[in-house]
């Protein structure tokens, strides 16, 4: 019910009962509520006519840095009292200093500038509009207005560097890189012996081997290192990722992401990401520091979603030919096993980076008898999932959050797992 | 200081019905009459704001259901100005709480105290005015005046309603 109606219905109230009772007292006492209500007819609200500029101080932000944002309301119509005149800001952003919601009035023909200051998480957000709501000072006639402005900041992930990820994709693309791939040509680690042939230098040529045969030269063989395809899989299912209290791990998950896109970009590879949350995003493939750009924008904006079911990931053939590298990062949660094996009968060479949930949902959980038992059955769980992942040929790094990923990784990153090392030795010497 | 008024007011409404009902002897409903007050003040400390309007009413309606319990009319006056101002302040209240600017929040206060104050004073003047003016009326004149407040009311709600 309005408060115009409310007030309305007690003054027809207190009129009918005065007259019933012909009690003039009871009549008067409508007197403040009739009063109230010419108050509000008196000083009411003129049309809004209100245009507003904004001003942003950078439009890319890293966590925890400030930005600063300029607005300026000019009123061209008669003057507003009490105008409420609201910012709308999603929750990652937190104003630091100012308001993002000013009560003021406006003269006529004036005009209001302010700035306040905002801090955030990682996101993005469109400043698409200001609300603007005029009332009369006892909130009796309400007017609203939506003043357009524009403006986008962009809060980008935190940055987390790692060295070098080690790869053995079966399949590697034409340019040199980092990369082993499996062939003999020019490199810097051995890769096996050949005939000498009509151009090879001098350098190359192993003696030792060639004395110990007749009449035949032969030469060292290096191994090739070019560039592969990456394409990396961010889980961001609200089931495995999300915690009771508001907590995510999911935060992490995007750093792991940020890590490795940054890691295997910076070495020439082709990466593309495919986020796998409120919205299935792909960012095809690219080289560079454009494409990390791309992939930096993306992963601002990823957020956990819980519609979605894993078993349907297909990785588009046009974007990652079969053989090409895969990296899942998941806190994996039950249910990928069928989807990692599917992808490794079709040449995917895998790898999941896993940060630990049930170290990062036991630390927030505290120090309970119950709590121990159930985080170590939970534990147990999770290192039957990874052992399966292992057996199925699948490279998991397993991270606890409580560490930093560069740290973590450092180890299982590096290099090449030991099953994979002797899957190149058992190949290369097949090839030789 | 908005928060510090509608306890205040909320008190002083259920205080001036209590105290009228008590001291005619209806003791049971002026102990409703206090406890109607102290579950208005928890429901507007919950922060149930929308039960405002309602309390507001039912205050009205005690008001005037105390005048034929023979409370004094100025009793019974300050029970529907201060469930006024109460029903008022919680929704300034509630306005004041959508900006961050405490700066604009003081100023605002000054400029909607001022106007509460003003139709306050009015409204007490306007009543202490009326109820000195004795005019005997037949029913049906009484009847006709109170059809043309009702029509003049009416075409108020009107107006305001479509300057919305």
């Amino acid at each position: 019910m309005s408060r115009i109606a409310l007030l309305a219905a007690l003054i027809y109230f207190i009129i009918l009962a005065g007259v019933g009772t012909l009690n003039g007292a009871m009549v008067a006492l409508a007197l403040p509520l009739v009063l109230y209500l010419l108050a509000g007819l008196w000083r009411g609200p003129e049309e809004m006519r209100l245009t507003a500029e904004r001003t942003i101080s950078a439009e890319r932000i890293a966590p925890g840095d400030s930005v600063t944002v300029d607005l300026k309301i000019t009123n061209h119509g008669e003057a507003l009292e009490q105008v409420l005149l609201h910012d709308p800001l999603p929750a990652f952003l937190k104003v630091i200093q100012g308001a993002s919601s000013r009560l003021v009035d406006l003269p006529a023909h004036g005009s209001l500038s302010w700035s306040y200051t905002l801090q955030g998480r990682r996101g993005s957000h469109y400043f698409s509009e200001i609300n603007a709501i005029a009332e009369d000072h006892l909130g009796l006639i309400v007017k609203r207005a939506l003043l357009p402005t524009s403006g986008q900041l962009l809060v980008l992930p935190s940055i987390s560097r790692v060295r070098h990820i080690a790869i053995q994709p079966r399949q590697t693309r034409v340019y040199s890189g980092v990369i082993p791939a499996h062939q003999g040509g020019m490199g810097i680690e051995f890769f096996g012996l050949r005939e000498y042939q009509m151009g090879d230098s001098p350098h190359h040529i192993n003696w030792r081997v060639s004395a110990r045969q007749d009449g035949v030269i032969y030469s060292n063989e290096y191994e090739q290192e070019r560039v592969a395809d990456v394409g990396i899989v961010l889980d961001g299912r609200r089931r495995v990722n999300d915690f009771s209290g508001g907590r995510s791990i999911f935060e992490d998950s995007v750093l792991a992401a940020v890590a490795v896109s940054s890691s295997l970009l910076a070495e020439g590879n082709r990466v593309g990401l495919f986020i796998y949350g409120k919205r299935n995003k792909w960012t095809s493939p690219g080289y560079g520091k454009y494409q990390r750009e791309r992939i930096m924008q993306d992963l601002a904006l990823a957020e956990t979603g819980e519609t979605q079911n894993f078993k349907s990931l297909i990785i588009p053939r046009r974007l990652f030919p079969p053989n090409s590298q895969i990296i899942l990062i998941s806190p994996l949660g039950g249910g990928e096993l069928n989807l990692l094996s599917q992808l490794r009968t079709r040449g995917f060479q895998l790898m999941v980076i896993s940060p630990d949930p049930v170290s990062f949902e036991a630390r927030a959980l505290g120090d309970s008898p119950s709590v121990k038992l159930a985080a170590r059955i939970a534990r147990l769980q999770r290192e039957v999932l990874l052992r399966e992942l292992r057996h199925a040929g699948v490279q998991v790094v397993n991270w606890d959050v409580a560490l930093p990923f560069e740290q973590a990784v450092r180890a299982s990153l590096s290099r090449p797992p030991a099953f994979l090392r002797a899957i190149q030795r058992g190949r290369g010497a097949g090839q030789r | 200081m908005t928060r510090n008024f509608i306890y205040a007011s909320i008190s002083a409404c259920a205080g001036a019905l209590t105290y009228g009902l008590a001291a005619n002897e209806y003791v049971s409903v002026s102990i409703t009459v206090a406890l109607l007050g102290i579950a208005w003040i928890v429901l507007f400390m919950r922060g149930l704001h929308r039960f405002s309007g309602l309390a507001f009413a039912v205050f009205v309606i005690i008001s005037l259901v105390s005048l034929w319990a023979d409370v004094s009319p100025v009793l019974a006056l300050a029970g529907v100005s201060f469930s006024l101002l109460a029903w008022d302040l919680t929704r300034f209240h509630q306005r004041l709480q959508m900006t961050n600017s405490q700066q604009d929040a003081r100023k605002m206060e000054r400029a909607h105290f001022t106007r509460l104050a003003l139709v306050i004073g009015l409204s007490l003047l306007g009543y202490f005015a009326v109820t000195r003016i004795h005019v005997t009326l037949t029913f049906g004149a009484a009847a006709l005046l109170a059809l043309l407040g009702i029509w003049g009311i009416s075409a108020l709600v009107y107006r305001l309603r479509s300057l919305e």
